[in-house]
C-alpha cells in the first residue's frame, strides 16, 4: 500500500515523446516493446459504452444511435439526480360507461431529490412503467438538415470540379493510363457498374460524356436563404416592474444541459436520457498491442488485459530513512520486490556524470556493486512458515533481511546540498526479464530462443525527505 | 452494424465539432442539429479549489499543452465518448486567435490524439452557413470580446474587423463591483451586512448566475435615461423606477439582496459610448464604413449576432434601436442605406457557431481537403495560419480519390 499512500517518494523514468517520472504503481510495461509506458505516452481508446445508472451495457452502434444516452434511465433537469419512476393510481372513466370511474394505474418520473416531478412540466403520466418518455426535438431540424442537403450538393460540385482538373493534368502526362481512371469517372459520376459491364470496351471520352450529362440532370436542391427581420421582439412591458420569481428561472447550468432549447423558465425543463459512460483500453502507441483491456461487462471491474508495470518490473521501496545531515554518509535502507515467478538479477548503478537523466539527484550515492538476486515470487510461499528460505549466500553488508520474493537492502547517501530541498537520489536498476508470456515466434526461433532473458535498464529517482535539522 | 455507419456518411465517421470558448465549449458530431455539451472551459486539478482557465494567452507552451491535453482528454472520454483516432476535427476559432494557441491545440490535437485531420474554420464564416445566406455582418458577442466581421459572398473582409473588450467578462466585473458596492446579505442571525464581510468575494459563477437569471437589457429609451442620470453627478436626472429588488439565496443560510437598479443598469457598459464614442453598436457601423462601397447595403440587411452574451433578454432589441440612432450621426453620413435588419439563425446564439461548423463538418466530400490532414503536419510541424501565405495549401499533398489518411480502422472498437 506504500506505493498507493505515497506515490512521489519513488519515481520511474519513462522515456517516451517526453520524458515523464512516474510512480511505478501509475505505469504500464509493453512486454512487446519491453519498455515502460505512462498514461501520456499510450492511445487511450473506447471499448464498450455503459449507463452508470442501472450498469446495462450497450453496444457500441447501439449507443451511437442514442446519442450516448440511456434508453431507460433519466437525469433530473434541476439538480441532474436520477430520476425513478413512481406508480399511482388516478380514477379514469371506464371505457363503456364512462359515467362511472375506475382507478387505473399511471407512472410518472419524480426526482427522489429535490421533488421534481414530471408533472410539474406538464408531461402526462404514462400508463406503462416503462415509460415511453419523449425528449423534445429541436424545432429546427427540418431547416438543418434541408440546409446541410443543400451544402453537400455545393460540397459535391467542388469535388467534381477538383476531380475533373486533377484528370485532365493526369491525361495530359500519362495517356497510357486509361483504364483506372475509366472506373474512377464512372464511380464519380454515379453511374453504377451496369454499363461499364456492358461496354467495357467503349471509350473513355463517351463515357464521361454520358455521365457528365446525367450528373447535370440530376435535381438541383435550392433553398431559401433566411429572411432577415426588420424588428426584434422587445421585452415585454411587465419585465420593468414584474417581481421574479427565482425558482422559476432556470440556472445557467441548466440551460446547458440542454444545448438545443436553453430554457429560460423552469416549467419548460424536459428530462433527458441519462448520459453513457464508456470504458477505456489503452494501446501502446508503438506497437499498437493492447496494455489494458477491460471485461465487457459493466458491473465487473477486472480486466482481460492489464500489463501494469508492478507485475513485471522490481519495485524500489524505501524501508527507513536515518537523520541525513549534509555531506554525511548515511545508510537507507531499501527493499526490492520481485514480481515474478523466477528469480531476477538485479544490478544498481550510479548515474554518469553527463547521464541527461540524471537532472533532479542532490546527493551522491554508493550503491552495492554486488549483483543481487531476487527470489521468484510464490503466492503460496506467504502462508508457509516453514519454508526453507532459499540460499542465496548474501553479504550482510549489503542485504538487510531476506523474506520470500523481497530483500531489504541499504545504500549510502551523502547530500550535496545545503537546501531545504528535498535530498534526491537516482540510480538505474539493470535486471533481467524472461517475457515467458510472450507468443512464440513462428519460424526459425526455437521456443528457447524466446524466453531468452532481455536485459532491462530503468532509472529511478528516490525522493528522501529534507535534512536533519 | 455496419448499416448505420454507412448511412448518408460514406463510410466515413462523423466528424466531432468543438468550439472552444472562452468560457463556454460547446462540443458534438457533425450533421447534428445542436452540441452533445456545453461546458464550462476549465479543468479541475487535485487538489485545487479553484479550476484553472483553459482558453488562456498568456502562458507558456508547455503548461498549455498540459492544460488543453487534459480538457479534450476528458471532452473525448466523458463526453463524447469516441475514439479520437477516428474521426476528423473541426474547430471553430475566433480570428484573432494567437497563433501559438492553435498551434498548441493542433499539436495536442495530432501528437497526443493522433486524430486524422484538423480543421480551423472561424465562427464567423460559420455563422452564415446557418442561414443559407453568402453575405452578413456577423456580430460575435462572447466572454472576452467583442468582435464585428463583416462576410461578403462567403468572403471575411479582414480589414474591415472591429473590436472591443466589451463581453461577458467585462459585465461580470461591472456587475460584481455594483453588487459589492450597493446590496447587502442577510444572514441567519444578521441582517443587512456588506458582502465582504460575510463572504469575501463573489465566485464567478455566482455572478454569471445572478445575470443571467435576474439580468436583462433595458430597451432604448429608459437605457438612456439610466445613462443620464448614472454620469449626472448632480442629479437633476431622474432614473425611472427600477425592477424590484430579489432576493438571491447564496447557499442555505445567506441572502443576497440584488438591487433592482443594477438588475436593469449593469448592462448599460455594452452600450455607453467610450472616449472614443465606440460602443457596440458603434462597431458594426465602423465595420461597415471599412467596407467597399457597394457591399454595404447588402451588409446592413444582413445582420448576424452570435455569441453568449447576446442571449441576454433585449439584448438584440436594444442593439438595432441603438444602431438606427446612431447612424442619424454626422459622423456615419457615408452610409447611404439606413436600413438594417437582423438575422434569426435556427439555433440558440450561443451555439451557432457551433452549428455553422456542425454542416460544414457534414460535407465530407470536400471536409478532407479542407482540412490539414496528420500527414502534412508530420511533414511540416505546422498549421498553416489564415493569413499564411508563403505555405502551399494543404491540400496540395492529400489525394482526393484516396481513402482518408491514417484511419487506424483495424483497431478501432466502435463498429
Amino acid at each position: 500500500m506504500a506505493s498507493l499512500l505515497q506515490p512521489d517518494k519513488v519515481v520511474y523514468l519513462v522515456r517516451g515523446e517526453k520524458q515523464i517520472r512516474a510512480p511505478l504503481s501509475q505505469l504500464y510495461f509493453c512486454r512487446y516493446c519491453s519498455e515502460l509506458r505512462s498514461l501520456e505516452c499510450v492511445s487511450h481508446e473506447v471499448d464498450s459504452h455503459y449507463c452508470p445508472s442501472c450498469l446495462e451495457n450497450m453496444p457500441s452502434a447501439e449507443a451511437k444511435l442514442k446519442k450516448n444516452r440511456c434508453a431507460n434511465c433519466f437525469d433530473c433537469p434541476c439538480c441532474m439526480h436520477t430520476l425513478s419512476t413512481r406508480a399511482t393510481n388516478i380514477p379514469a372513466p371506464l371505457p363503456d360507461d364512462p359515467t362511472k370511474t375506475a382507478m387505473k394505474k399511471a407512472y410518472y418520473l419524480a426526482c427522489g431529490f429535490c421533488r421534481w416531478t414530471s408533472r410539474d412540466v406538464g408531461m402526462a403520466d404514462k400508463s406503462v412503467a416503462s415509460g415511453g418518455w419523449q425528449e423534445p426535438e429541436n424545432p429546427y431540424t427540418q431547416r438543418i438538415n434541408k440546409l446541410i442537403e443543400y451544402y453537400q450538393q455545393l460540397a459535391h460540385r467542388e469535388k467534381q470540379e477538383r476531380d475533373r482538373k486533377k484528370l485532365a493534368r493526369r491525361r495530359q502526362c500519362m495517356p497510357l493510363a486509361f483504364s483506372q481512371h475509366t472506373i474512377h469517372v464512372v464511380e464519380k459520376y454515379g453511374l453504377g457498374t451496369r454499363l461499364q459491364r456492358q461496354r467495357p470496351g467503349a471509350p473513355i471520352s463517351s463515357l464521361a460524356g454520358l455521365s457528365l450529362k446525367e450528373g447535370d440532370d440530376q435535381k438541383e436542391i435550392s433553398i431559401e436563404p433566411a429572411q432577415a427581420l426588420d424588428e426584434v421582439e422587445p421585452l415585454p412591458e411587465d419585465c420593468y416592474s414584474r417581481p421574479i420569481s427565482l425558482p422559476e428561472v432556470t440556472t445557467l447550468r441548466q440551460r446547458l444541459l440542454q444545448p438545443d432549447f436553453q430554457p429560460a423558465g423552469a416549467s419548460q425543463l424536459h428530462p433527458r436520457h441519462k448520459h453513457l459512460l464508456m470504458k477505456r483500453s489503452l494501446r501502446c502507441r508503438k506497437c499498437e498491442h493492447n496494455l489494458s483491456k477491460p471485461e465487457f461487462n459493466p458491473t465487473s471491474i477486472k480486466f482481460k488485459i492489464q500489463l501494469v508495470a508492478v507485475s513485471y518490473i522490481p519495485e524500489v521501496r524505501i524501508m527507513s530513512i536515518p537523520n541525513l545531515r549534509h555531506l554525511k554518509e548515511s545508510q537507507v535502507l531499501l527493499t526490492l520486490t520481485n514480481p515474478v515467478e523466477n528469480i531476477t538479477h538485479v544490478t544498481l548503478s550510479a548515474s554518469n556524470e553527463e547521464d541527461p537523466d540524471d537532472i533532479n539527484s542532490t546527493a551522491e550515492v554508493i550503491l552495492p556493486n554486488k549483483e543481487l538476486a531476487l527470489a521468484g515470487k510464490d503466492a503460496a510461499a506467504e502462508y508457509d512458515e516453514l519454508a526453507e528460505p532459499q540460499d542465496f549466500q548474501d553479504d550482510p553488508d549489503v542485504v538487510a533481511f531476506r523474506k520470500s520474493n523481497k530483500i531489504g537492502f541499504f545504500i549510502k547517501v551523502i547530500p550535496q546540498k545545503e537546501e531545504d530541498s528535498d535530498v534526491t537520489v537516482s540510480f538505474k536498476i539493470r535486471h533481467d526479464f524472461r517475457n515467458l508470456t510472450a507468443p512464440i515466434r513462428p519460424s526459425e526461433e526455437s521456443s528457447e530462443a524466446a524466453v531468452e532473458a532481455v536485459w532491462l535498464t530503468h532509472h529511478v529517482e528516490l525522493r528522501l525527505g529534507p535534512l536533519a535539522p | 452494424m455496419p448499416l448505420f455507419d454507412g448511412l448518408g456518411s460514406g463510410g466515413e465517421k462523423t466528424a466531432i465539432v468543438i468550439d472552444l470558448g472562452a468560457a463556454y465549449t460547446k462540443c458534438g458530431f457533425a450533421g447534428e442539429t445542436g452540441p452533445r455539451f456545453i461546458i464550462p472551459s476549465e479543468i479541475r486539478k487535485p487538489g485545487q479549489q479553484q479550476p484553472v482557465k483553459v482558453v488562456q494567452y498568456n502562458i507558456n507552451t508547455e503548461e498549455l499543452y498540459a492544460i488543453l491535453k487534459e480538457f479534450i482528454h476528458i471532452l473525448y472520454f466523458r463526453h463524447l465518448l469516441v475514439n479520437p483516432r477516428d474521426r476528423r476535427v473541426v474547430i471553430i476559432e475566433s480570428i484573432l486567435c494567437p497563433t501559438h494557441f492553435r498551434e498548441t491545440l493542433t499539436k495536442v490535437f495530432f501528437k497526443q490524439f493522433e486524430v486524422p485531420s484538423v480543421l480551423f474554420a472561424s465562427s464567423h464564416l460559420m455563422a452564415i452557413m446557418t442561414l443559407g445566406i453568402n453575405s452578413a455582418l456577423v456580430m460575435d458577442c462572447g466572454h472576452t470580446e467583442t468582435l464585428v466581421l463583416p462576410v461578403y459572398e462567403c468572403t471575411p473582409i479582414l480589414p474591415a474587423w472591429e473590436a472591443l473588450p466589451l463581453g461577458g467578462k467585462a459585465i461580470h466585473k461591472e456587475l460584481d463591483g455594483l453588487l459589492v458596492e450597493l446590496c447587502t446579505v442577510d444572514t441567519d442571525t444578521s441582517s443587512g451586512q456588506s458582502i465582504p464581510a460575510i463572504i469575501g468575494t463573489i465566485p464567478e459563477e455566482t455572478v454569471e448566475d445572478i445575470k443571467v437569471r435576474t439580468c436583462f437589457v433595458s430597451d432604448f429609451q429608459r437605457g438612456l435615461k439610466i445613462q443620464e442620470a448614472k454620469f449626472n453627478l448632480d442629479g437633476t436626472a431622474e432614473r425611472p423606477a427600477p425592477p424590484p429588488d430579489v432576493d438571491y439565496p447564496l447557499d442555505g443560510e445567506k441572502i443576497l439582496h440584488v438591487k433592482g437598479s443594477i438588475r436593469d443598469s449593469v448592462m448599460e457598459i455594452m452600450f455607453e459610448q467610450d472616449n472614443e464614442e465606440k460602443s457596440i453598436a458603434s462597431l458594426i457601423l465602423d465595420a461597415l464604413v471599412k467596407c467597399p462601397i457597394d457591399s454595404r447595403k447588402v451588409l446592413s440587411e444582413n445582420l448576424v449576432v452570435i455569441g453568449g452574451t447576446a442571449m441576454m433578454p433585449g439584448f438584440l432589441h436594444r442593439l438595432l434601436a441603438e444602431i438606427r440612432l446612431l447612424v442619424e450621426k454626422p459622423k456615419y453620413s457615408m452610409l447611404a442605406s439606413k436600413s438594417f435588419r437582423i438575422h434569426a439563425p435556427p439555433a440558440k446564439p450561443n451555439c451557432t457557431a457551433w452549428l455553422g461548423g456542425a454542416i460544414f463538418g457534414a460535407l465530407q466530400d470536400i471536409l478532407g481537403s479542407r482540412s490539414v490532414s496528420r500527414d502534412y503536419y508530420n511533414q511540416t510541424g505546422r498549421i498553416p495560419d489564415w493569413c499564411c501565405l508563403s505555405s502551399p495549401p494543404p491540400e496540395s499533398l492529400y489525394e482526393a480519390g484516396k481513402t482518408p489518411p491514417l484511419m487506424k480502422r483495424a483497431f478501432s472498437t466502435e463498429k
